[in-house]
């Protein structure tokens, strides 16, 4: 159908065929204002962050800031130390990153290529802690950690994650799809499982390593609930929990500071998703399927 | 040479059991360890920080029963999670088919969609109730402008929970697209070409056609959007600390008020175990309902 008006169309009439261009394109009609307003509360962050306090309550103000004021991000800076909350985050994300992928990469072997007894009984032990949702057990861990005397340290921010039940899945799966001629052969060769699963399984299944480290990373780097409860000090909180003492001792008084931190917080994970979108995008696509 | 084998087979039973040692221990000491503890606390008065401890009973369950706040939270829980979900997963089934039509700028509205995702959720609260502020926010501006009353929003007690499901669905429904997308991706197009060849409208290619063929990732969505759904605990958190009157008050913020606020560990757990019956029992009734209906295109 869309072939014959084509071909009687070959020119179109001068005039712009409104009729037409909508027929054509009505669903960057539709998705063009729908985009618009998801973006908007970003723009609204950065667009504040750039204002003065008499901007943002003055009605007749507008949209856009009257002119680019910048003095913002500086204040934000001078009220709370970010860059320890930086490098605290980092040091959080990574070590939590780092354990997983030992603990994963160890247990998704056994799972997909070892047999031994119980194995059904301990994968669905595994599998049950991706349902149990971390509200139900926040209180008694954070009792377990105080009786280990590890509030309000960095570790124990780490120690509640390493272990991964959705990880193990995730590479047990991936584990499971690589050829057992591979493995066959390299134990023909003389190799150990260590040396099996470093050598021939590791290199086949980074997509999924990567996968599985980007989700971490998100979902760690922006945690609140959990980093909120087991600190109460300046050196070891992380980030979100920075920003929401900024917050808290701003209430609401100054915006475009507080936006100003906030454009701080959110802009490292975005830059990386900016810069690595078909990877990032990948990644959440294929927590999906399978 | 069958000694030999059954030498091999324990030494394989001994390495994996050696590979499964690291998560185990920390799966023991931080999920069920935790899970199993958390029954015991239930059953006793168990203050924050006081190392004595009574045995209860039951006691901290029929208290349950009879609080009126409890039910009053189970609401609030199941409104926001039978709300945020379906229109979260309907936008973003829309938005999926949407972007496997071969949009042009596909990248730049599927990063429009997706980018809350990445947003803390701390920055994402914050942001939201600027814009709902009563009196300077432009949610209200937007609303006069075209002609509709300027609300309360978070200060009222009947749009503080709406407002939060209002800004879930901006921060998951991303998420849930690119999933169902993926799935999309692979439902063959001949199906849909012919089904076009037949004179089957674009409604009922997406009913007959789109919905039964990804209903396995559907049914998964679901599952993994009840699981995010705890997340609002941060909201509440940041927005509102359960008000206005209690009425954002969700039972993973009441586990938190009662377990720190007011330092009842024993009923605090009490509540945390309801929770855990029932994110157990919604899942099991989502799989043997939903999960029957399901339809696998080739293997799975």
């Amino acid at each position: 159908m869309t072939t014959t008006t084509q071909t009687e169309l070959p020119n179109s009439p001068k005039r712009f065929n409104w009729p037409r261009f909508l027929r054509d394109h009505w669903l960057h009609v539709v998705m063009i204002p729908l985009a618009a307003l998801w973006l908007s509360p970003m723009i609204w962050i950065l667009l504040t962050s750039l204002k003065t306090d008499v901007e943002v309550f003055d009605q007749s103000a507008g949209f856009l800031p009257e002119k680019l004021n910048f003095s913002n991000y500086p204040s934000t800076l001078s009220v709370a130390p970010f860059g320890t909350y930086l490098i605290n985050s980092i040091i959080v994300t990574g070590s939590i990153l780092a354990g997983q992928l030992v603990t994963i990469t160890l247990a998704a072997y056994a799972f997909a290529r070892m047999t031994f007894p119980f194995k059904n009984l301990l994968f669905t032990l595994f599998l049950l802690q991706v349902m149990f949702p971390i509200y139900a057990i926040f209180l008694t861990n954070f009792v377990t950690l105080q009786e280990m005397g590890l509030l309000n340290t960095l570790s124990a921010m780490i120690v509640p994650f390493i272990a991964s039940g959705y990880g193990t899945f995730m590479l047990r799966q991936s584990f499971r799809q690589v050829p057992s001629e591979l493995s066959d052969a390299a134990r023909l060769d003389g190799c150990n499982h260590l040396e099996i699963l470093w050598h021939v399984f590791l290199p086949l299944v980074k997509p999924t390593l990567i996968a599985f480290a980007i989700i971490s990373v998100v979902t760690h780097w922006n945690d609140y609930m959990w980093p909120l409860l087991v600190t109460n000090s300046e050196n070891v909180r992380t980030l979100p929990i920075g920003l929401g003492l900024l917050a808290k001792a701003d209430s609401g008084a100054d915006w475009p500071r507080l936006m100003a931190g906030t454009t701080l917080v959110v802009s490292p994970l975005l830059l990386l998703f900016m810069i690595f979108q078909r990877r990032f995008i990948d990644s959440f696509m294929h927590t999906g399927v399978k | 040479m069958s000694k030999t084998f059954a030498r091999a087979r324990r030494n394989e039973m001994f390495l994996a059991y050696a590979f499964l040692l690291p998560s185990l221990v920390f799966l023991a000491t931080f999920t069920y360890w935790p899970i199993l503890r958390s029954i015991w606390f239930s059953l006793h008065d168990v203050m924050l920080g006081d190392p004595e401890i009574y045995w209860l009973g039951l006691e901290n369950y029929t208290r349950l029963l009879d609080d009126r706040l409890f039910w009053k939270v189970l609401g609030n829980t199941a409104f926001y999670t039978l709300t945020t979900i379906p229109i979260s997963i309907v936008v973003a089934l829309l938005l999926a088919v949407a972007m496997d039509s071969k949009l042009r700028g596909m990248a730049i509205y599927r990063s429009a969609f997706f980018y809350p995702v990445m947003i803390p959720s701390v920055a994402a609260g914050m942001v939201w109730v600027f814009l709902y502020a009563p009196s300077y926010g432009p949610v209200n501006e937007a609303l006069t402008t075209v002609g509709l009353p300027r609300l309360d929003w978070l200060y009222d007690s009947d749009w503080a929970m709406p407002a939060l499901v209002i800004m879930s669905v901006w921060k998951y429904s991303g998420y849930f697209m690119l999933i169902l997308l993926a799935a999309l991706k692979l439902v063959p197009s001949d199906l849909y070409e012919a089904a076009r060849l037949d004179g089957v409208n674009a409604w009922h290619r997406l009913i007959h056609i789109t919905i039964p063929l990804v209903s396995p990732t559907l049914y998964f969505v679901i599952i993994i959007g009840t699981l995010h759904s705890y997340q609002v605990f941060d909201y509440v958190y940041i927005m509102t600390q359960g008000g206005p009157a209690d009425s954002t008050n969700v039972l993973t913020f009441y586990i938190y008020q009662t377990g720190f606020q007011y330092q009842d560990i024993g009923y605090a757990s009490a509540l945390a175990n309801a929770l855990l019956f029932f994110v157990l029992g919604l899942i099991g009734l989502v799989a043997v309902t939903l999960g029957r209906k399901v339809h696998y295109l080739g293997e799975r």
